[in-house]
């Protein structure tokens, strides 16, 4: 689970959002329509910083001592089952996925699998590869695709991707575990 | 004018002058020093009000058929006039069987009470020449009287006699009344009789063919045709059945429908030629409750509490008081020697306590003294009270000592009618005077608290106030705190999310609060905070706890935990919880930020990683 935890310490700057400096927008909000501004904005603040690091899947237990949840400067952390309240909003818009029943790891979707799917397709489409057969390994790993956002992307997502363009008839994966390869139409 | 213009309190209740005492409350009538008239509708505007001692004397009508009770009250001649009159009036008095007076209308059935009302007629004055004991006539004031006041001469020798005497004779006659039977003087309509009896002056109310159907509470009827005293309120007298009813009107009483809404006071003008005041008011009782009413205004005629005013309240121990056996405290003319040293302390402590035995001595003597001297007794028990624990708060004894102040001003329950609609009444009444304690500027009870204050906080305070007596029941307090609304008061009662119930102005409305709280928050942003703030303060500005609040508006913690949690709710403060506890924060939350800077954020990563 590498790619759970956020990269320790990025060249990125990421810029934080004018409430990560809030103290009160880490405690729960009462107050219903309060509640739910907290929500979308802890929903976009999870995902810009999960895009901006990468991150694909994530894990709360070790997130909440990064610093996402873990203002250092403020003294001020969002508790477990805040966090997990504002992934289930994700949830609900439909920016993250519960991985497994206990609520422990999400996916994030700031990006869609529909939408990587697309990406993918897109890029395979630009640099003419199409007919060609690549491996996976290639397709995230490779030089060739750094410059993309799925470069790096969690092996698991890339399957889930892959195979919304098999069902549309846009791709071919064979190969068995790690070997796998595919091909575009 | 015999009518005036009143002012009101706060409370919409008439103000009192000084000394000024408030007898008895009746729904939309009230009888004070005076009877009092507060319009509902439009209270500012039309009040109004009568000098009881402008009253020369009053009439008890019991209600008959469609008409209510009514008590008519006969003004004064002014003073213009009453040269002529008095003279009449005091001829009149000790020989009223003997004429009509020139003034009376045959033709109204109504018939003068036996016994005159007013209390200067029962004061006799003895001339110095002839030792006749002449009547101290009806209209002689002692307040007003001066040597220019026409007297009546001697009835039996015709001299004149001197002011001195008949002023004495008539003081002497109003003190002596309070011991007597108040019975005595009581009107007592007599029914039936035709001769002409007479009539007072200046009666400018006609009644209709009603006449007097019905006798005060607690007077008997006399039966004209064979002289038994029935019970006011049989029809028919009880020995020969002669009807006790005027002959010339229908038997069988109505209960007269009643009339929901009652109209403000209409001057009856009735001019009768050659009459120079002729005004009457009729105070009509549709309501009922007209006896006790006529009661009151009996007791408080007969005891003209007036004419006490600016008389000295309490003997003072002077010479007299102490005859010999303090020798040497006083000259031989009256005055007080000064003396020095301990001797003087001591003789002093001596005279203080002569008085304080007077005081209570006087007030004992029976109840009646003792209401009428309740302010004396209540500010001596302080002062008791006072020399002997000086161990509470400051705070507490200056309450206290406005304990007798607020005696003065409350209303009791023994003050209403026992009317069906006294319970309400009362809870009015106490409304009003909860708005009156409130909003009295020198007591500043709500100032004091910030301008709110917890209900509960405020009924211990009242009754504190009250000085121990006539304490009010929480239940009727609450009750009395919500009838605020109703009768337009400058308070409200307000109820908080969690159900305390707290007391502000009326004017004070939640967003009023709100503004206040932000407007203080926004100041926080412009002052640089004490210690190092991990977070833009200049942006942010800083959390506040409600005990920042409280000592920031003077609330009580209770208030100012609820007046913030109701600022959360209307979304204009937010939450944070933390080891230092609750603080509230404006609400960063909601706001949009004015750039859309995740966007940003985004977009500057890609192009930083291209």
């Amino acid at each position: 689970m590498a790619t759970t935890a956020p990269p320790p310490t990025t060249t990125t700057s990421f810029t934080f959002p004018r409430e990560y400096h809030f103290p009160p927008f880490f405690s729960r909000q009462t107050q219903a329509t309060t509640h739910h501004a907290q929500c979308s904005k802890w929903s976009a603040l999870i995902r810009a910083y999960s895009r901006a690091h990468k991150v694909f899947k994530l894990s709360l237990i070790d997130a909440l001592d990064g610093e996402l949840f873990h203002n250092a400067a403020l003294h001020k952390r969002l508790s477990l089952e805040d966090a997990r309240d504002m992934l289930d909003f994700m949830c609900r818009e439909g920016r993250a996925e519960w991985i497994g029943a206990e609520k422990n790891v999400a996916w994030i979707w700031w990006r869609s699998p529909d939408e990587w799917a697309a990406a993918i397709a897109d890029w395979v489409d630009q640099t003419g590869q199409k007919n060609s057969v690549l491996t996976l390994y290639e397709l995230t790993e490779s030089e060739a695709t750094i410059s993309q956002e799925f470069h790096g992307m969690d092996p698991e997502l890339l399957q889930k991707a892959l195979s919304i363009l098999v069902k549309r008839g846009k791709a071919q994966v064979f190969g068995q575990e790690d070997q796998q390869g595919v091909k575009f139409f | 004018m015999f009518l005036k213009h009143i002012d009101l309190t706060t409370a919409l209740r008439p103000a009192y002058l000084p000394d000024e005492v408030l007898l008895f409350v009746q729904d939309s009538v009230g009888l004070y020093e005076g009877i009092c008239y507060v319009d509902n509708a439009d209270p500012r505007k039309n009040s109004t009000a009568i000098d009881l001692k402008d009253v020369d004397r009053f009439e008890f009508y019991a209600g008959f058929l469609k008409s209510s009770a009514k008590i008519t009250l006969v003004p004064k001649p002014s003073k213009r006039s009453s040269v002529q009159n008095r003279s009449i009036s005091s001829l009149n008095t000790p020989s009223r069987s003997a004429t009509a007076s020139p003034l009376s209308r045959s033709e109204s059935p109504f018939h003068l009470p036996a016994a005159e009302p007013s209390a200067s007629s029962s004061a006799t004055w003895i001339c110095p020449i002839c030792s006749f004991s002449n009547p101290v006539p009806s209209n002689f004031d002692p307040v007003t009287a001066s040597a220019h006041t026409p007297l009546a001469p001697c009835l039996s020798c015709g001299i004149k006699p001197p002011l001195a005497l008949v002023l004495k004779a008539a003081i002497s006659g109003a003190t002596n009344r309070s011991s007597q039977s108040t019975s005595l003087r009581s009107p007592m309509p007599v029914r039936g009789r035709a001769d002409s009896s007479p009539r007072l002056p200046s009666d400018g109310t006609a009644y209709g063919n009603g006449g007097d159907t019905n006798a005060s509470t607690g007077a008997s009827f006399q039966c004209p045709r064979c002289t038994f005293l029935n019970h006011p309120s049989l029809l028919s007298c009880e020995l020969c059945g002669a009807p006790l009813l005027s002959q010339d009107i229908p038997t069988g009483l109505d209960k007269p429908t009643p009339r929901n809404e009652s109209p403000g006071p209409t001057l009856n003008h009735l001019p009768p030629p050659g009459m120079e005041s002729n005004e009457s008011i009729k105070l009509s009782f549709r309501g009922g409750g007209e006896k006790i009413f006529h009661e009151r205004l009996k007791g408080s005629m007969t005891q003209r509490k007036w004419l006490l005013q600016g008389a000295p309240p309490v003997p003072k121990s002077t010479r007299s008081d102490n005859g010999p056996a303090v020798p040497g405290t006083t000259t031989p003319t009256g005055e007080r020697i000064k003396s020095a040293g301990i001797a003087g302390l001591e003789q002093r402590r001596m005279e203080v306590r002569k008085n304080n035995e007077l005081v209570i001595g006087n007030a004992f003597e029976d109840l009646e003294a003792l209401m009428a001297s309740a302010k004396e007794i209540v500010a001596l028990a302080e002062s008791f009270a006072n020399s002997s624990g000086s161990s509470g708060s400051s705070e507490a004894s200056a309450l206290l000592a406005q304990s007798a102040n607020a005696l003065g001003l409350v209303t009791t329950k023994d003050m209403l009618g026992s009317g069906s609609s006294s319970e309400s009444l009362y809870l009015s009444e106490l409304a009003r005077n909860l708005a009156e304690f409130l909003t009295d500027d020198a007591r500043g009870v709500l100032r004091k608290a910030g301008g709110i204050i917890s209900l509960v906080d405020l009924w211990a305070v009242f009754n504190r106030a009250r000085g121990g007596v006539e304490l009010v029941s929480p239940t009727d307090f609450e009750k009395a705190a919500r009838l605020w609304g109703k009768l337009k008061l400058p308070v409200r009662l307000r109820q908080f999310k969690s159900g305390v119930l707290v007391v502000q102005g009326s004017d004070r409305t939640d967003e009023k609060t709100i503004k206040t709280l932000l407007a203080w928050l926004k100041d926080l942003h412009a002052f640089p905070p004490d210690e190092e703030l991990s977070w833009d303060w200049q942006m942010f500005g800083r959390g506040v706890t409600a005990q920042d609040t409280a000592e920031r508006f003077g609330w009580s913690l209770g208030v100012a935990e609820e007046e913030l949690e109701m600022a959360e709710e209307k979304g204009a403060l937010c939450r944070e919880e933390s080891i230092e506890g609750l603080k509230y924060w404006e609400n960063w939350i909601v706001q949009d930020e004015p750039t859309a800077s995740e966007l940003a954020v985004v977009v500057g990563v890609n192009t930083s990683m291209i």
